[in-house]
């Protein structure tokens, strides 16, 4: 799983999660993409899921790419802590995904074999996404 | 290759900013710039479905009316709205006829490359300088039966007469690899799930092969209790 190997702050703010995406929202690396049509927080577990069910899918044909890192840790507190004593221990480590970005791209294999798997891919996934392609960028 | 003409009417822009881009883009029109040739740049509004059509292609030569004028010209950025893919504003470059471009054009992969390959697009567009009025729409690259291993560069590709490569020509274009083999994939996957602690819910297939073997098991261990039942009674 994507987990940051060294880190500045063991312990962050929340991320923002108003606005577009400002860059990433075309399918630059593969033929067709994931694009994010919702802001969502994406866990790293999550991320690995989406992967396993595309490549289990594409069996052996085809390439993916993994277009977002999930390098911002959320905290939690314990269950039936009492509030103060300062902030709760890293727990999930997250990629902030705003709307528009290409989140996962492959290459290799036909467009329905591509659809397919991406389908599968999304159910793994906590927003509204979509397919798309190459040229042109909306199907 | 050869192009046919696109005709693009266009009115000239008085009044910038963003409520003006917004007014003209409320009324199915795009806000375009169109410059280049050392001529001050001139700020249009253009027909919003023409425009859209006529950048479809991004190498379409373009001939923009207006004002009485016709000014040949190539879309030099095409500006989107990322999640519904409308047009906000186009940049137009001014080219002249017999005018050399350097341009970025598709490459496009056809056929099947060998059994237990992988066909991998490393460089989807290739910088080539050609004649204006006569812009390649896409190259098309053959992978027909090859090999894992084969790499096609941009040096091997054929350009039409009057188009030259502008890019590296080690430029890596198209790569075929060897597929990964079954084994190593589910290992891999297999160690995947295992990390990120994902377990498989059983198949209907599998559900029901495990409920017969389950069943024929208890149906041989109630006709030994049977028979047992049988020899006490004795």
């Amino acid at each position: 799983m994507l987990i940051p190997r060294r880190v500045k702050h063991r312990k962050q703010h929340h991320p923002k999660r108003t606005g577009m995406a400002k860059g990433g929202t075309e399918v630059t690396f593969g033929d067709y993409g994931i694009q994010a049509l919702e802001p969502a927080y994406v866990t790293n577990r999550q991320i690995e899921s989406a992967r396993i069910a595309m490549t289990r899918y594409m069996k052996r044909g085809g390439k993916v790419w993994i277009n977002i890192y999930p390098d911002r840790p959320l905290t939690k507190k314990p269950a039936e802590t009492r509030m103060g004593s300062g902030k709760g221990s890293p727990e999930w480590w997250v990629a902030n995904v705003k709307p528009g970005r290409v989140m996962f791209e492959v290459n290799g294999v036909s467009e329905e074999v591509a659809r397919e798997a991406m389908r599968l891919a999304m159910h793994k996934l906590p927003m509204k996404c979509r397919f798309v392609a190459r040229e042109g960028g909306d199907i | 290759m050869a192009q046919e003409k696109t005709y693009l009417d266009a009115t000239i822009r008085t009044e910038f900013g963003k409520g003006a881009a917004r007014r003209i883009r409320r009324e199915d029109k795009i806000p375009a710039v169109l410059y280049g040739h050392g001529e001050k740049p001139v700020h249009l509004e253009l027909e919003g479905h023409a425009t859209m059509l006529a950048v479809k292609n991004p190498n379409n030569l373009l001939t923009i009316r207006y004002d009485g004028k016709e000014e040949l010209a190539l879309a030099r950025d095409v500006q989107r709205e990322i999640l519904r893919r409308n047009i906000e504003h186009v940049d137009l470059v001014i080219v002249k006829r017999g005018e050399k471009v350097v341009v970025d054009v598709a490459v496009h992969v056809e056929g099947e490359a060998a059994p237990e390959t992988v066909v991998t697009t490393e460089n989807a567009t290739l910088s080539v300088e050609a004649p204006a009025t006569d812009i390649p729409e896409f190259f098309t690259v053959s992978v027909e039966g090859l090999e894992a291993g084969t790499q096609i560069l941009a040096k091997d590709i054929t350009l039409p007469e009057g188009v030259t490569l502008d890019s590296d020509e080690e430029l890596l274009v198209v790569n075929i690899t060897e597929q990964i083999s079954a084994e190593a994939l589910e290992a891999e996957l297999a160690e995947a799930e295992a990390e990120a602690g994902i377990e498989h819910d059983e198949s209907d297939e599998e559900a029901a092969e495990a409920e017969a073997a389950e069943g024929a098991e208890g149906e041989s261990a109630e006709g030994d209790a049977a028979e047992g039942d049988d020899s006490e009674q004795e």
